[in-house]
């Protein structure tokens, strides 16, 4: 029934809406006064019949977007814009920053945390579409701190109950690889240096498959890897005139910024690769080090699914057959595993040397310090306190005068800043 | 991929963490919801030990008891402390493990079935004994998650003055200006607490149950002493921490593939995967290396649980790499 009017004659409020001919009618039910005709009025009397709503029930608000919001929603598609994403990006991001809106946890958000928020829409939008963009990146186009990123990316997540698939790896790289100065001669870049972007990538694609397989990705960011991998591969490509060349130089030089755990993930690709070597029996007797084995980097990669198996000790790894028909240098080290008398069907058990586990470097480590054996306590909660333990954490009233008279003085000289 | 395949077909069940552990009989004893009514005594007898010395012997008479199951049974109905019909981790109904702990300390104390009785549906009347059930289905992954912090708050029922506090107490700290509270803290057990203006407490640090209520009421006799009318009011547990190690490496990215909807794997912030189970409502830390933090638990029994839920889908996911 009608709201809140009351018929001015009977005083019911059983007012009915019914219209004369193309008239419509406010009627009373009961006394059969019209009690207003039509949706104009004129008088106080009659505007109380009328069914106002308050500008906050009413549909235009929510329709309107806020003047922040807009603003919200122009930056969202600046920013696709500038990352020269393609137009249905656009969209979504837009939907998103729209849907998380409407929560009024991020409504009353602080402005910083808006501006954020911009970046996670673009973020969700483009890892849903297997686009590769970091959270470095859209933090240093923000010009935001990742820590407020990251709390704001995870509370949107959470809000939104979104399936955000993880950073496809090999987008990644190949993105990353092409961002590299190198392809071309130039100031900067010497002849000696510059380098086939195809054969760059697909010998970096492998180095970080690599990588991904002896534990060396998983829990790190996935940035350094590929940048230890890009440097690798390059130098792999051509090792005589580039062994010079330090990690730093070549990110100078391909004009990329060097992340900083890039040094550490270096040495332990280095590491990893020095194991393959060892199972290759003419490598063997090199005496590799971590300088010289760059120069067979593309030997190593050619097999290193079974280098790998044979390197590296892992229970859970079954026997596969070896791949028919390799070349010779594959056939050799076949000759050279079976030689120690153990049976075909065991590429693991056949070096002198036990072989590595293959497990990421934290577990490797010696622990810092020997885990505390849990100590029996024999606590039940609701012993006796005794006094003394009490008084030792009271101060006596001698200290307290003390204290007090520190304080006195030290407020004194903080109220008087420039003694007379 | 299909982690299923590679799961025990015990586990089939726990492809969703909300299954139960065993093929879901529930171990519901009408009679004692909270178990007091029976023997009071002996629980107060394994109060005395610490709950990991009364688990490791539970678990050391369990394998006793899976090789001659009835004998052994008999014996430790007549020996054991009874009556804590606390069927933890594997069977408990949220309810029931929700409410007890506050009463008891043993709280890990679980029931076997009983000779005469079907393994799985022990008789109400009779007392149980406190030793996980010989589940024949599943086996417990043998490692214990140890707590690593305890939160608790009480509230000491008075107005306190925080300056005075401050002022006549060695171990307290007070800046207005940073945070509103006092913060006091005491060696035995290792604590801190912060007490507000209002006479409420939190304190923090304790590595069990017993050592927080105990540090909780050391402060408020310190509170006492120094002149405030300070009670012991709702005393709560309202956080635990615990942590352990699988001790093989974990594959975070096949993990957070398979199980989406509760993982949540992000390197480039936190190089551990954040697993929010529903049931128990736990937040698990995975990291690379096999250590698991578990946080979010009101009770003990809620930790013990949600890593006997994890523990099969870790090692599912160890014969894959």
């Amino acid at each position: 029934m009608p709201g809140g009017g009351r018929c001015p004659e009977c005083g019911s409020a059983e007012l009915v809406e019914d219209s004369h001919y193309s008239q419509s009618q406010l009627v009373c039910s009961d006394c059969g006064c019209v009690v207003t005709e039509g949706t104009l009025t004129t008088t106080y009397s009659d505007e109380g019949h009328l069914r106002e709503v308050t500008y906050s029930r009413s549909t235009g608000e929510s329709e309107q977007a806020s003047r922040s919001q807009q603003r919200g929603l122009r930056r969202v598609r600046d920013l696709c814009r500038v990352l020269q994403l393609p137009p249905t990006f656009e969209d979504t991001a837009v939907a998103y920053y729209q849907q998380a809106y409407r929560h009024s946890g991020i409504r009353a958000a602080r402005l910083q945390k808006k501006e954020v928020l911009v970046g996670c829409c673009v973020l969700i939008t483009c890892r849903q579409h297997n686009w590769p963009l970091t959270m470095g990146t859209i933090c240093t186009l923000l010009y935001a701190d990742l820590d407020v990123f990251s709390s704001t990316y995870l509370q949107m997540v959470k809000l939104l109950g979104l399936d955000v698939p993880s950073l496809c790896l090999a987008d990644l790289v190949k993105t990353y690889c092409s961002s590299f100065k190198l392809f071309q001669a130039s100031a900067s870049v010497p002849a000696k240096y510059v380098e086939d972007k195809e054969k760059m990538l697909a010998r970096t694609l492998q180095l970080v498959e690599l990588a991904n397989e002896t534990w060396l990705v998983t829990g790190r960011h996935p940035l350094p890897v590929i940048t230890a991998a890009t440097f690798l591969a390059w130098q792999s490509l051509r090792p005589s005139g580039r062994l010079t060349c330090s990690l730093a130089q070549f990110c100078k030089l391909a004009s990329v910024d060097l992340p900083y755990p890039a040094s550490s993930r270096l040495q332990e690709l280095l590491a990893v690769l020095l194991r393959m070597a060892e199972q290759l029996a003419w490598l063997q007797v090199l005496n590799l080090d971590k300088r010289s084995v760059v120069k067979h980097i593309g030997d190593l990669l050619q097999h290193r699914h079974t280098l790998v198996r044979a390197a590296f000790r892992d229970g859970a790894v079954e026997a596969e057959t070896r791949e028919p028909g390799r070349q010779g240098p594959e056939q050799g080290q076949g000759e050279e595993e079976a030689a120690p008398g153990s049976s075909s069907g065991l590429p693991q058990r056949k070096r002198p040397a036990s072989p590595a586990p293959l497990l990421p470097p934290c577990m490797l480590k010696p622990p810092k310090r020997i885990p505390p054996t849990p100590s029996v306590s024999t606590v039940t909660g609701d012993e006796d306190i005794s006094d003394s333990e009490i008084e030792q954490y009271l101060r006596t009233p001698q200290e307290v005068r003390e204290f007090q008279r520190a304080q006195a003085s030290s407020q004194a000289t903080r109220s008087v800043p420039n003694p007379p | 991929m299909d982690q299923n395949n590679s799961l025990p077909p015990y586990a089939q069940g726990l492809a969703s963490p909300q299954g139960a552990m065993t093929p879901g009989i529930p171990i519901f004893s009408p009679m004692m919801p909270y178990g007091t009514g029976l023997t009071p005594q002996p629980i107060q007898n394994t109060n005395s030990l610490s709950i990991l010395e009364e688990q490791q012997r539970q678990q050391q008479q369990q394998q006793q008891q899976q090789q001659q199951q009835q004998q052994q049974q008999q014996q430790a109905v007549a020996a054991a402390a009874a009556a804590v019909q606390q069927s933890t981790s594997q069977q408990a109904t949220q309810g029931v493990s929700g409410q007890t702990p506050q009463l008891f300390h043993s709280q890990t104390l679980t029931t076997a079935p009983l000779p005469g009785t079907t393994p799985l549906y022990p008789s109400p009347m009779t007392p149980m004994t406190p030793i996980t059930p010989a589940t024949p289905a599943s086996e417990s992954s043998g490692i214990v998650p140890q707590l690593q912090n305890i939160v608790s708050t009480v509230n000491l029922g008075c107005k306190l003055d925080l300056k005075t506090i401050a002022l006549r107490a060695r171990n307290a700290e007070y800046n207005p200006k940073r945070f509103a509270a006092v913060i006091m803290r005491i060696r035995e057990p290792r604590t801190t607490a912060l007490i507000f203006s209002s006479g409420k407490m939190v304190c923090t640090g304790a590595k069990s149950e017993e050592q927080s209520r105990l540090a909780a009421r050391k402060y408020a006799r310190v509170v006492q002493k120094l002149g405030f009318p300070a009670k012991f009011l709702d005393f709560k547990i309202q956080n635990m921490v615990g942590s352990c190690d699988v001790k093989f490496p974990i594959r975070l990215e096949g993990l957070v593939l398979t199980h989406q909807q509760f993982s949540s794997y992000e390197p480039e912030l936190f190089p551990g995967l954040i697993y929010r189970m529903i049931k128990p409502r736990i937040v698990l830390l995975i990291f690379v290396s096999g250590k698991v933090v578990l946080t979010g638990a009101k009770v003990r029994a809620e930790i013990y649980e949600a890593f006997e839920n994890i523990y099969p889908i870790l090692k599912g996911f160890r014969k894959t790499t």
